[in-house]
């Protein structure tokens, strides 16, 4: 590696350094303070689900500011044409633009929801725990690892810069062959495999620890869409993992899959990117079906239906991928095969769309935060969603496809459907995390503020599309026309960031004010209700027993409390280890050690990590608890 | 509880296993759908100067036994009978490590002949499906070593033995299955 | 939503100025065509969905009076259902025609005539270099005639990148290795921007071209001479 010399290190750089070691310092200094080392000791070798998923929430909520920053720096660079705001032109903007999408969707979106499933779905099907605890405990640590990889690659000035899809040939060795895009490959590889492990836990978890009587057609519909999305992510990541495989031997050891043949990437990326996007939005869909169903006090519209959509839309969503490809030429056939399957997936939404706002129909609708999160979904992402069809028509995207028409309508469906579900998600949650509710009047500050800077940004930008802009440069010039929607996209941006300082600021209040609040502070009606604030380890002994859907509701509708059941089967077995955050670092050790082509600390770091397998393999959780049956 | 806790937290494992196998699959059927894509290559090597039918033929033989030998094991952890379980072990171990040597003799072999992984797509293809395979291998015989040093040591509960070795099985015959999915698809329609 | 709704009417009014909307072929026509009529019925599909909602948001609130009422669920209604299905489905059929008629013309490229004018375009990091068939070459703009069909044969130096005039036609990738062709007939002579639309690198903002188009006398003196 040539190190830069100092004067050679762009200010922005050294700006990061600075900010991160001023932080630091602070946060240092605070947690000496506040004596939280053990408290941070706790954390860093749990395998509680709810622990887990707190922190997944944590870390995503940071990086959701690290990548919102990229944002800004986008919308300032665009805001007037020919600007040149700081350093973001050329390169710098494109690692800017690389690093806001990938940390956006693999660092941000997928970890939130990744969180809310390990704090809700075990309470929501009567599990004392996810299946695998030390293996959730792993996956944490290896998204996190994952997103510390991916993060180092701009203090080292070398963020990647081929786009969050990293096409090929330009992302292979000819045509940037630095660090760069090492990093994406190996921060995407190793929080891939915690995503992938994850998904495996939920399934386990959710097809072997229901409760009794908690049959598949009464389980919540967050739930539900969690067990769909995990299968989802098992065909769909494999699939990642094996291009971007192939792309390391491209990088590394002189192939030439993707330099001969840059459609065969594209294909094997799209495989993997358009499920991604229903991985995105499936468990968003999960959240507003339950907090809707919650705050109009009915049980959902169409349960079955609903289940049936989520189902349908998981298998359209793998044989759509090439309508990210209508103009390399696939020819006639190909291009409308994919547009009407595209279409298809439509209609499976309007059924979620039209049940959701029949389940408010008639019912008795209180407006709290996540509700409010919740409607401001429906009219928003219905928008993303018809601007999708409109990009489904093959011979109308040879116009919209690669312009800013795209970039509005996936941000339409990725903020104004995921992101607004993991809002609605955290409010609605937030007790069963850590005990405590958070402030109504700053949460809608935080939702009005949000909504309209989010139109505000991304509505200009269909029509910038439309007037010929192109997604990702970083420049236009005065002819172009653009200059309006550009200026008020990126008043609505800073619309946007304003309103997430209300979540921080709300996030101190609470936790300065308030005291916990009781098991059941929304009245509830599924069973992660029924135990205590923040929830417990082995919330569910005694184990209840379900006769219906929404059991808990039902429960206090005719005054009773649940029966109880005898439990079962044995608990999921919950350790204290460092064993799976040491992994981690080992992992991120061997990656830094590929990234950089050091290959005495590839061999030591993969040989840590195979002495890590070993050593797991000999400490078993499971000895104790296998030997006290042994003995009974 | 209806059931005892190492019965429920075998099922629970097993079918992540089989999950996990998926994933497996998956990776493996984006490899074999690339060899097929590349090959034959337009220019350089063609396969069917490249293969050896011999060490194809030897290295089969071995691995595709070793599944049947692995057998001798399973019955033997039914009844616990030690005997057969050191036998099956040993044997597969042992059958695995000679395909591991065949192996690397062929890629050593091809590499010395000029066909490096860098000649063109086709040999690209071949070396990362083959190669993530016999790796997998080497990962299998790692695997079988530490679970004959469980046994010697017999420091495990009993049932937690067997678990961790009818997981083991599950792989192994994963990883012959693919070799069978090698067999036919990379070498055959170029040997005969 | 108000605001949205005056925003949109805004730029609605402004909407045959932008240039995708405002074609000067007639393969732009058939995309702006179809762009129109799915604009159209996504706005059926929005105005259903916005009233439904603000008819329900409005109506159904917990007031004071109704706090503790405890409203009667309902599990679903197989009509209401099958309505929501069946529309949408329709919807989509009516799309999906002239979308398949219409990506299957735009494939199939005219009968060509001695007259048509082939063009080799080259791409690389970050230029575009256009070959005419007697030899003449130029960089970064490309002469072309009025009421003539052309025909650009698009080929890669390096990278992905695409080739777009956004007034003429919609996008073509260029691909290394591979050539893919783009064609149409220039209806109206003027300036259009030709644009680079795939990721390419460092200077992909920059990666334009212009398109100048001529009268045919005028182009036919352009290309002997010089
Ligand atoms: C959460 C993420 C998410 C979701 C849910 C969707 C949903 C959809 N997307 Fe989107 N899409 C992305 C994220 C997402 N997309 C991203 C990230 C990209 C760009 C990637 C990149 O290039 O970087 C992209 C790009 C993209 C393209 C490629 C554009 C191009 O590059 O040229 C296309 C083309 O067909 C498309 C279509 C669709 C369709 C048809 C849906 C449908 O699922 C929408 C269905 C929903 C509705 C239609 C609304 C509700 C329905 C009704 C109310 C019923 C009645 C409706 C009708 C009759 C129409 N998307
Ligand atoms: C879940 C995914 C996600 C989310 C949430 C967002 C959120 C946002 N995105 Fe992102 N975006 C993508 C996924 C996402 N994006 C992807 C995949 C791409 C394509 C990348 C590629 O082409 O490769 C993209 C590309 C993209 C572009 C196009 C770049 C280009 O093509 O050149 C733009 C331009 O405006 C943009 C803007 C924004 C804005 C303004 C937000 C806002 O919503 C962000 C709001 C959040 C904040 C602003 C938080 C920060 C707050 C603070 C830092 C506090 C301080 C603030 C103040 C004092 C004001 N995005
Ligand atoms: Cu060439 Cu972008
Ligand atoms: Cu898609």
């Amino acid at each position: 590696m040539q190190l830069p010399l100092v004067g050679d290190i762009p200010s922005d750089v050294i700006a990061a350094w600075v900010l991160s070691a001023v932080m630091g310092v602070v946060l240092f200094i605070f947690v000496m303070k506040k004596r939280k080392w053990p408290l941070i000791w706790e954390y860093m070798t749990t395998t509680h689900h709810r622990k887990i998923g707190t922190m997944y929430i944590l870390v995503s909520i940071i990086f959701f500011f690290r990548a919102g920053m990229d944002a800004l720096f986008i919308r300032m660079q665009l805001a007037v044409p020919n600007n040149d705001f700081w350093v973001f032109q050329g390169d710098k903007y494109n690692e800017v633009f690389t690093t806001h999408g990938t940390m956006m969707i693999f660092f941000v979106a997928m970890p939130f929801l990744i969180g809310l499933m390990n704090v809700a779905v075990p309470l929501q099907i009567g599990a004392n725990d996810l299946a695998f605890p030390y293996l959730n405990a792993v996956s944490f640590w290896l998204f996190l690892a994952g997103g510390l990889i991916f993060n180092m690659s701009f203090f080292m000035n070398a963020a990647p810069n081929a786009g969050w899809t990293a096409y090929t040939p330009l992302s292979t060795d000819g045509f940037t062959s630095g660090p760069n895009n090492n990093y994406y490959i190996f921060g995407l590889q190793v929080s891939g495999l915690g995503t992938i492990m994850t998904a495996i836990n939920m399934i386990v978890t959710i097809m072997r620890l229901r409760a009794p009587g908690l049959k598949m057609t009464r389980m919540p519909l967050f739930s539900w869409s969690t067990l769909i999305t995990s299968l989802l992510i098992l065909v769909a990541f494999p699939v990642l993992t094996t291009a971007l495989f192939l792309l390391t031997f491209d990088r590394y050891y002189g192939t030439s899959f993707f330099v001969d043949d840059p459609v065969y990437y594209q294909h094997l990326f799209w495989i993997f990117g358009h499920p991604e996007v229903y991985i995105l939005i499936l468990p968003a869909f999960g959240i507003f079906s339950d907090v809707i169903s919650n705050f109009a006090k009915k049980r959902v519209f169409g349960y079955t239906s609903m289940v049936i959509a989520i189902a349908i839309i998981g298998l359209l969503g793998f044989m759509v991928w090439a309508h990210h490809m209508f103009t390399v030429g696939l020819g006639a056939m190909a291009n409308t095969f994919f547009a009407i399957t595209t279409m298809m997936i439509a209609v499976p939404t309007g059924i979620k769309v039209f049940n959701w706002l029949f389940t408010i129909r008639r019912g008795v609708m209180r407006v709290t935060t996540p509700m409010l999160f919740s409607l401001g979904f429906i009219p928003t992402f219905v928008m993303g969603g018809v601007t999708g069809v409109m990009l489904a028509v093959a011979a109308a995207d040879y116009q919209y496809h690669d312009s800013y028409f795209v970039v509005a309508h996936f941000h339409y469906t990725m903020v104004g459907g995921t992101i607004l579900g993991v809002f609605a998600g955290i409010y609605y949650w937030y007790p069963k995390m850590t005990g405590k509710l958070l402030d109504e009047k700053l949460g809608k500050w935080h939702f009005w503020l949000f909504v309209i800077g989010f139109h505000l940004t991304f509505l200009p930008q269909h029509f910038a599309g439309l007037n010929g802009m192109p997604r990702r440069v970083f420049t236009y010039t005065t002819e172009d026309n653009v200059f309006g929607f550009n200026v008020i996209s990126t008043a609505g941006a800073f619309l946007m960031g304003i309103s997430m300082l209300f979540v921080i600021w709300n996030i101190y209040k609470t936790h300065k004010k308030t005291d916990n609040v009781g098991p059941d502070p929304w009245k509830g009606r599924t069973l992660e209700w029924t135990v205590a604030s923040p929830a417990p380890e082995h919330p569910f002994e005694p184990m209840p027993k379900v006769t219906s859907i929404d059991p808990y509701w039902y429960g206090k509708k005719d005054n009773r409390e649940l029966e109880v059941a005898e439990s079962p089967r044995p608990s999921p077995i919950a350790v204290k280890t460092a064993q799976p955050i040491l992994l981690a670092g080992t992992l991120m050790v061997l990656s830094i050690g590929f990234v950089y082509h050091w290959i005495w600390m590839q061999v030591m770091a993969g040989a840590g990590a195979l002495l890590f397998l070993i050593w797991r393999f000999f400490t078993d959780e499971r000895i104790e608890a296998y030997r006290k049956e042994e003995e009974r | 509880m209806s059931q005892s806790t190492s019965e429920a937290l075998f099922k629970d494992k097993r079918l992540g296993f089989f999950l996990y196998l998926g994933v497996e699959a998956t990776m493996f059927a984006t490899l074999f759908a690339t060899y097929i894509i590349y090959t034959p290559a337009p220019e350089g090597p063609a396969p069917e100067s490249v293969y050896e039918a011999r060490t194809v033929i030897l290295a089969s033989i071995f691995l595709l036994s070793s599944s049947g030998t692995l057998l001798v094991a399973e019955s033997g952890l039914k009844d616990w009978t030690l005997w057969k379980i050191w036998t099956g072990i040993g044997i597969t171990f042992l059958f695995g490590a000679i395909f591991m040597g065949l192996e690397v003799h062929e890629f050593y072999k091809y590499a010395h002949e000029g066909y490096t992984i860098g000649a063109n797509n086709f040999l690209g293809s071949f070396y990362v499906l083959v190669g993530l395979h016999a790796s997998h291998v080497l990962f299998g015989l790692c695997w079988m070593s530490l679970l004959m040093v469980q046994l010697k040591k017999n420091a495990i509960p009993r049932a937690l033995f067997i678990e961790k070795h009818k997981i083991f099985n599950y792989y192994w015959h994963f990883v012959d299955v693919i070799w069978v999915l090698i067999i036919i698809i990379v070498y055959t329609p170029f040997l005969i | 939503m108000k605001r949205l709704f005056i925003m949109l009417g805004l730029v609605l009014l402004s909407g045959c100025s932008l240039r995708v909307l405002d074609p000067k072929t007639s393969t732009g026509q058939d995309q702006a065509n179809l762009i129109y009529l799915s604009f159209g019925i996504m706005m059926v599909v929005l105005v259903v969905v916005f009233v439904l909602f603000a008819l329900f948001v409005t109506k159904y609130r917990e007031t004071e009076s109704n706090q503790n009422v405890i409203p009667e669920d309902s599990a679903g209604d197989r009509r209401l259902e099958i309505t929501w299905t069946v529309i949408p489905v329709i919807l989509l059929t009516i799309l999906a025609i002239p979308t398949v008629q219409i990506t299957y013309d735009l494939a199939s490229t005219d009968a060509e005539s001695e007259e048509t004018v082939h063009i080799d375009v080259v791409a690389e990091q970050f230029n575009w270099n256009f070959n005419y068939e007697n030899g003449k070459a130029t960089e970064n703009e490309v002469i072309i005639p009025k009421g003539q069909e052309v025909v650009f044969h698009l080929e890669s130096a390096d990278v992905v990148h695409s080739f777009w005039i956004p007034q003429l036609s919609g996008k073509t990738d260029v691909i290394p290795g591979e050539e893919l062709v783009q064609s149409f007939t220039p209806q109206e002579t003027g300036t259009y921007q030709g644009k680079c639309a795939e990721f390419c690198g460092s200077l992909h903002a920059v990666m334009r071209f212009e398109t100048k188009v001529v009268e045919q006398d005028e182009f036919e003196d352009w290309l002997d001479n010089e």
